[in-house]
């Protein structure tokens, strides 16, 4: 793993800060939803307040009470004698009709499928097993729907383009009665003469007493035959009604035959039996003032039937712009499915002592407003510490490469430092006051005091050769002299065995020597141009004669190839190539010399067939001193042979490589000369 | 009257091997520890040959001080150089100063001998007009084995002794290769590679001076050298 990478995932523990702020965005969510309830609380209270007493508002009762007929005062009263009005209100007769709030207007076709589904809300007025009928009314802006459902065993149109007056011609009829603001009864009646829409029609008396029935524009309604009977729907304005309603079916077996009459208008006189228990319409407008986007409010009776509603849920409230993929992603770590409900709060509307409650108030909130409110800190905090976080990752990344750049540069000077010239004077680093300036300052020192053992070395064969020759001399020439001497049979043989002893000596001194001898060699080469292909194939012949143990082999071009340089040390480097060549093979191996061309250079290649180089030789081959020879190999070596081979290569301007032939069976020495 | 043979060395044992083998040989040796001992003996009677180790005792280059006072004195002196120094710039410095050999201490004591022998006879054969009979002719070449001297296109070049052997031995047999072990033998040295490489380089350079267009001694390479005519 390298530093890079360390430094990298260190970097990313900072994401750390960006979950801590989801985890505190959470928090602060069930805060705000918190006090979001609390103020829609709040709201709800005094939007209620503001309903308290107002029976007008919700019932359409004014204050002086007009429900002598009203028969809903079976139930027990809440309270005292004062409360029975306010209580009356709520507490509905059989007769009295509880109008849904509809979200939407019904069209007035004679089906049902686009009222809503809601048994309970069904009045149902029964006479016997044969004769009953279901009533369900709603009110949308001002206007009071009412379907009916009749069941009749054999429905009965009036005659058609028939005077509707006219008794003979008495169909199946239903009539409505209703009184006005004033307190005025007024009655309606609705006679098909066949499915589809139908007017409402009201009887009136001329001055004469001549009897008439015009129709009742206001009043709109349709007829459609059931199963079991018939449906009609119909509409009345809500200002034509005060605060009574009724229904009679006229039931009839046969046209103009006696009706069976029932309802909830009183058959002989049709006096209005039931009250209609709505909202007045102003009791939406009056929600509305206090609507805001993304509220919903509703007023109900007590027992939770809607009376009124103010609805803006569906609208959005906006904060303004900002990368809505960015939040997108941002909300699917943080949102929890039920923080998406709404929230709801609801109030109490007392009568106007605050005795009795009159109805509740119910103030519904989308979560979008808190949840926008969180989105918006929420993205920004995650902007925020998202962008520290790739900041830090940035730096650190930065910050490692900067340290991984220098720890390499630090390597390949230490690699590089120690050449043959000596210690490289500029060591990276040193001058900096860090700890990898303390490295660099330590390898500095390490690397110099090598130098110094180095260079020590190096002069060391010299020395050593000069040093030892003196005394050598002095025995070689005693031995000379002794020789003149005259010395028993058996003293010569000794002192042919001392001479061979110098001798030998004298070789191992010329050996230690050759490198200091070769660089003075170089130091006084003389570059001149020679045809390098020449020089190796004299050379490569001679070595036959020299080493007839071995077979040699040379691959050179035809043509000549003009090098710069000192043939002589060519040839000498070639020497040096064979000889190793030889060492580290057997007898009767092929030797190759292979001469290369390349743009700029020259290559010499020498392969012997024998051991592959040991790993651990890479790179060490061509130094000073060093070798790598077998065990057990008593032939003096200095390990000068391939240094001396790279001296000569350095001179040319090249450079000497050893590797392992592809096979792994021998080894091949390339010598790189600069043309 | 034997001839006087003198030996400055600072190694004591060294120089009483070399005296006695002088002696043997029926030369008369003196022997000089150091560069005053041998000049205050030389101001009052030269010898006839000189054998001087580069350094002597406290003056590491003495030897060639004492060579070139010695030269002041005489220009006809043989001098030879013997030294545990074999470098290069030593040798050209050495026979520049006017030596006639410069030879290192690996030595053999018969080939020392042989050495001096030989520059004696040619102090003896100067002395002498030249026999016909020693001499070779070889082209511009024009060798004179007595009084070991060479000359081209009758231009005496001034070679060491061993120098001269070289050359005597490549010019003896025009076209044939002479390998190292050759022509050391030739020149009674054992030297490495690298020291006859640059004597033969020291000669090249002594004939082109005298005449720049010479390249007689031609490189066998891995092989040795030849005489071309």
């Amino acid at each position: 793993m390298s530093l890079r990478l360390k430094l990298l995932l260190l970097g990313l523990a900072t994401l750390v800060l960006p979950w801590g702020g989801c985890n505190y965005a959470r928090e602060m969510e069930a805060a705000l939803r918190e006090g979001e309830r609390n103020s829609l609380q709040a709201v709800s209270q005094t939007i209620a307040a503001s309903l308290q007493g107002r029976t007008d508002l919700l019932y359409r009762e004014s204050p002086p009470p007009s429900d002598a007929q009203s028969t809903a005062q079976a139930d027990t009263p809440p309270a005292g004698p004062a409360d029975a009005r306010d209580a009356g209100v709520l507490v509905a007769g059989p007769y009295d009709l509880k109008p849904l709030a509809l979200t939407a207007a019904p069209l007035l076709d004679g089906y049902s499928e686009d009222w809503p589904h809601e048994p309970a809300a069904w009045a149902h007025f029964r006479k016997d097993a044969h004769h009953h009928f279901d009533v369900l009314s709603g009110v949308f802006e001002r206007m009071l729907y009412v379907l009916l459902e009749v069941h009749d065993e054999h429905p009965v149109f009036d005659a058609p383009g028939g005077n509707t007056l006219d008794p003979a011609t008495f169909g199946d009829r239903v009539w409505i009665g209703l009184q006005d603001q004033e307190g005025e009864e007024h009655q309606l009646f609705l006679a098909a003469t066949g499915p589809g829409a139908l007017n409402a029609r009201r009887i009136e008396t001329g001055e004469y007493g001549q009897q008439s029935a015009p129709v009742e524009p206001r009043v709109r309604a349709a007829w459609q035959s059931t199963k079991d009977g018939y449906r009609i729907e119909m509409r009345v304005p809500l200002s034509m009604i005060g605060s009574r309603f009724g229904v009679l079916v006229d039931d009839r077996d046969a046209r103009g035959g006696v009706p069976v009459s029932y309802g909830s208008l009183r058959s002989d006189d049709l006096h209005t039996l039931g009250r209609l228990i709505v909202a007045a319409p102003d009791l939406g407008s009056y929600l509305g003032q206090f609507l805001q986007p993304g509220i919903r409010l509703a007023v109900s009776t007590p027992d939770g039937r809607v009376l009124a509603r103010a609805d803006a849920l569906a609208q959005t409230v906006s904060l303004g712009s900002e990368a809505p993929i960015l939040a997108r992603l941002y909300r699917r770590f943080v949102d929890r499915p039920q923080d998406r409900q709404l929230i709801e709060a609801e109030a109490p509307i007392y009568d106007r002592d605050h005795a009795a409650v009159i109805g509740k108030l119910q103030v519904t909130q989308t979560p979008d407003r808190w949840i926008r409110l969180r989105d918006h800190a929420l993205t920004r905090m995650l902007n925020f510490t998202l962008g520290t976080s790739i900041v830090a990752v940035i730096a650190m990344f930065a910050f490692a490469a900067w340290l991984a750049l220098r720890l390499a540069r630090l390597r390949r000077a230490s690699e590089s430092a120690l050449t043959r010239a000596g210690l490289v004077t500029s060591f990276p680093e040193t001058e900096v006051q860090d700890e990898l300036g303390d490295v660099a300052r330590g390898f500095s020192t390490l690397l110099s005091r090598l130098n110094e053992y180095t260079s020590y070395l190096r002069t060391l064969a010299g020395k050593l050769a000069h040093e030892i020759r003196t005394p050598l001399t002095i025995v070689r020439s005693s031995l000379d002299n002794l020789e003149a001497e005259q010395v028993s049979e058996s003293a010569r043989l000794y002192l042919e065995r001392a001479r061979q002893g110098s001798e030998r000596l004298s070789a191992i001194l010329l050996a230690m020597g050759a490198a200091t001898r070769v660089e003075e060699a170089i130091g006084s080469a003389e570059r001149v141009d020679f045809d390098l292909v020449a020089v190796l194939a004299s050379a490569v012949a001679a070595y036959g004669d020299a080493f007839p143990a071995r077979c040699l082999r040379s691959e050179l071009p035809a043509h000549p190839v003009s090098l710069n340089g000192a043939p002589d040390l060519i040839v000498q480097m070639l020497d040096k190539l064979i000889d190793n060549a030889v060492d580290f093979s057997a007898a009767g191996a092929t030797i190759t010399v292979r001469l290369q061309l390349e743009a700029h250079s020259a290559v010499v290649e020498v392969e012997n067939p024998g051991p592959p180089l040991p790993p651990h030789v890479e790179g060490r081959l061509f130094e000073s001193l060093w070798q790598s020879r077998p065990e057990g190999d008593t032939r003096p070596h200095f390990g000068l042979g391939l240094y001396i081979v790279r001296l000569i290569a350095e001179f040319h301007g090249g450079e000497a490589r050893a590797m392992n032939l592809p096979g792994g069976d021998g080894v091949r020495i390339a010598v790189r000369l600069a043309r | 009257m034997k001839r006087l043979v003198a030996i400055v060395e600072d190694e004591a044992a060294l120089r009483d091997n070399y005296a006695a083998a002088f002696s043997r040989e029926g030369y008369a040796v003196r022997t000089y520890a150091d560069r005053a001992q041998a000049m205050q003996a030389f101001s009052t009677r030269l010898p006839d040959l000189a054998v001087i180790d580069i350094s002597l005792e406290d003056e590491p280059e003495g030897g060639f001080e004492l060579c070139r006072q010695l030269r002041a004195l005489s220009a006809e002196l043989p001098i030879i150089f013997l030294t545990a120094r074999d470098s290069e710039i030593d040798a050209v410095s050495g026979l520049r100063l006017g030596a006639d050999d410069f030879l290192t201490k690996d030595l053999s004591l018969p080939h020392l001998i042989a050495r001096v022998n030989a520059l004696f006879r040619r102090v003896e054969a100067l002395r002498q007009p030249s026999v016909a009979s020693d001499i070779i002719h070889r082209g511009a070449l024009t060798l004179d084995a007595e009084r070991m001297q060479a000359q081209w296109d009758g231009k005496v070049v001034l070679l060491s002794l061993t120098e001269f052997w070289i050359v005597h031995a490549l010019a003896r047999h025009p076209g044939h290769v002479r390998n190292r072990q050759q022509l050391m033998d030739a020149a009674n040295v054992v030297l490495d590679d690298n020291t006859i490489t640059s004597h033969v380089k020291r000669i090249r350079r002594k004939f082109q001076s005298v005449d720049p267009k010479f390249d007689a001694v031609q490189t066998v390479y891995g092989m040795g050298y030849r005489w071309v005519e």
